[in-house]
């Protein structure tokens, strides 16, 4: 069939209609995906190492317990892993108000659904002697900031 | 008095007073109101044992829920500051405030239990079969916008519930394959639960789904009478085209008199008699307004007699224990919780396994379904037909099975989402934070 000048230049304007059409719906799409977010940073500092006693803290704010053995520090997460919400220390483990996920003491999956284990953050020491976590980089289980107690 | 309300009436919406059958017909077709109607309706398919008017309770029920919405919509404010305080205003400093909102959550509740309810009878009379399977597909698609109502409905209190709804429900989105945490970025408008998240969740419930239900709910009526009014019919008319037709009797004026013969027998569109039809108005009209207005006062008295649940506000920091759940997601509950699966170094979360793969297979089912059903035309328009037991007692094990996890969610579970007997005492914890 041939196709003659005024069929294609008819196209091309009907075309060029509809293409502008999706091309806005494409934009009103894209309006939902935030360029700019009013977030809190996931780097942030807590309080001096000697502030926290052995054991177990919960940080509420930051949603994560703070581990101290005698001058070791390591942070673990509190939002499970399954569905994200808060898990609470029991004294041996840690355990999922949600859907019953067990976490032990390292936050190794214990039982329930929860996929994979509490990460753990990397903490530092700041200039300024405050414990300082990175939350989005996780550590092995085991890695300790070790004796900024004595230091300080 | 009464004569001039009915003439003031009928100036202002019906403006032909009708003088013979025929007319009368035409009459509602020409009335903005009545014209939704046929003009004629069978009294088979306004049987109260066959449907239980569960259709029509569902659309008051939604009815009730735009009204009581709208009210809602001039105390409620979408702020994660203050959202919380305009329920508790709603509560104790609106006069009659609490009242309206109890009647928006137990008519929302009714909603679901009644879409539910209202499949649950089609599906038993097997009455998705033919040209209805896509109003069938029409239906779940008003379920599930129902439940999505109900999901982005109890998130506006911003209390506890609320909050920890959000969170789970947007990780179990983010478990999807490849886009699930695009979805869970546009869902909460960025990486955690705040201001931008209740704003979408606010417009998803109080405009932008409710549209869509209105659309999808006038399209499904629409549907109704063009796949030929309820499946109640279809035995009935199959009835009447078995029967012998009598030939009316008729005369007919000659040179020489009268001179008797037969006439055609006459049979509506809907293949039926006219003795077996009356017209809409005032039969099926009355039934509604009675439908609506029962359905009315009892979420009116339910309203007058408890409260909808509002839990502490929104405390990022601090899950309830145990979390549930509302009624019509704690099976879904019950499900994340008991599908973790590993296989090998593979593991599959219980979010993807029974939030989303599971609740695919059962849309899927019910989507599809209609084809597969291989039942014999007989076996349509009534209750519990011998053919189709074995699919109707399928429907009833999937229904029972939720209805079983729903107990064990609401009823079994306490802290921590360890199973007690209802009678077993729960332990008392300490808050530990």
């Amino acid at each position: 069939m041939e196709t003659d000048r005024r069929t294609i230049l008819r196209w091309l304007g009907k075309g060029s209609v509809f293409a502008a059409f999706v091309a806005q719906i494409g934009a009103a799409a894209r309006a939902f995906f935030p360029n700019v977010l009013y977030e809190p940073p996931t780097t942030f500092k807590l309080k001096p190492p000697q502030d926290y006693p052995q054991g177990y803290t919960f940080d509420s704010q930051h949603r994560l317990f703070v581990v101290r053995a005698a001058a070791k520090f390591h942070v673990i997460s509190a939002v499970c892993t399954h569905l994200g919400c808060t898990v609470q220390w029991r004294g041996t483990e840690f355990d999922c108000p949600c859907h019953g996920s067990r976490f032990d003491a390292n936050g190794k999956v214990l039982s329930g659904p929860a996929p994979s284990p509490l990460p753990w953050f990397e903490v530092t020491l700041s200039p300024d002697g405050l414990l300082e976590v990175d939350s989005a980089a996780t550590v092995p289980e085991g890695s300790a900031l070790t004796g900024p107690v004595e230091k300080a | 008095m009464a004569g001039s309300v009915q003439r003031l009436w009928h100036k202002l919406f019906w403006p032909w007073a009708p003088a013979s059958e025929r007319e009368a017909s035409e009459a509602i077709v020409r009335n903005l109101w009545l014209h939704w109607f046929p003009a004629k309706v069978s009294g088979r398919s306004m049987s109260w044992s066959y449907s239980f008017w569960l259709g029509t309770a569902a659309a008051s029920l939604f009815v009730i829920l735009t009204i009581t919405g709208v009210m809602l919509m001039f105390f409620y404010v979408p702020s994660t500051e203050r959202a919380y305080g305009s329920i508790k205003d709603l509560e104790y400093a609106v006069s009659f405030g609490r009242l309206l909102r109890n009647q928006h959550r137990w008519a929302a509740e009714g909603m679901v239990a009644l879409a539910f309810i209202h499949m649950a009878r089609v599906f038993f009379t097997g009455a998705y079969r033919g040209s209805r399977v896509l109003n069938w597909m029409v239906g779940v698609a008003l379920l599930l916008g129902t439940l999505m109502l109900s999901f982005t409905g109890y998130l506006l209190p911003w209390d506890q519930l609320a909050y920890w709804a959000i969170t789970v429900g947007t990780n179990i989105a983010s478990q999807a394959p490849v886009l699930g945490s695009t979805m869970r970025y546009l869902l909460l408008g960025g990486n955690f639960v705040g201001q931008q998240t209740l704003l979408r969740f606010y417009v998803l419930h109080v405009f932008f789904l409710p549209a869509v239900i209105w659309i999808m709910f006038a399209y499904h009526m629409w549907r109704v009478r063009k796949d030929g009014g309820l499946a109640a019919i279809v035995p009935l008319r199959a009835m009447r085209q078995a029967e012998p037709k009598a030939t009316p009797q008729s005369k007919s004026y000659s040179l020489f008199g009268l001179t008797p013969g037969t006439s055609v027998a006459v049979m509506s569109s809907m293949g039926l008699e006219e003795r077996d039809q009356v017209a809409s108005s005032p039969n099926l009209t009355r039934r509604m307004i009675l439908v609506f207005l029962t359905v009315f006062n009892l979420t009116l008295l339910l309203a007058m007699l408890f409260n909808a649940p509002l839990e502490g506000p929104a405390n990022p920091s601090v899950t309830p224990n145990p979390a549930k759940a509302p009624w019509y997601f704690v099976w879904l509950q019950e499900l994340v919780s008991s599908t973790t699966v590993h296989l090998g170094s593979i593991t599959l979360s219980g979010g993807l396994l029974g939030g989303i793969l599971l609740p695919a297979i059962l849309l899927a089912a019910l989507i599809a379904w209609p084809f597969f059903d291989r039942s014999p035309a007989n076996a349509e328009g009534v209750w519990f037909p011998r053919q189709r037991n074995r699919q109707n007692a399928v429907f009833a094990i999937v229904s029972v099975a939720i209805v079983i996890l729903i107990i064990v969610g609401l009823y079994l579970r306490g802290p921590y989402w360890h199973l007690y007997w209802p009678w077993s005492p729960r332990p008392v914890l300490p808050r530990v934070l």
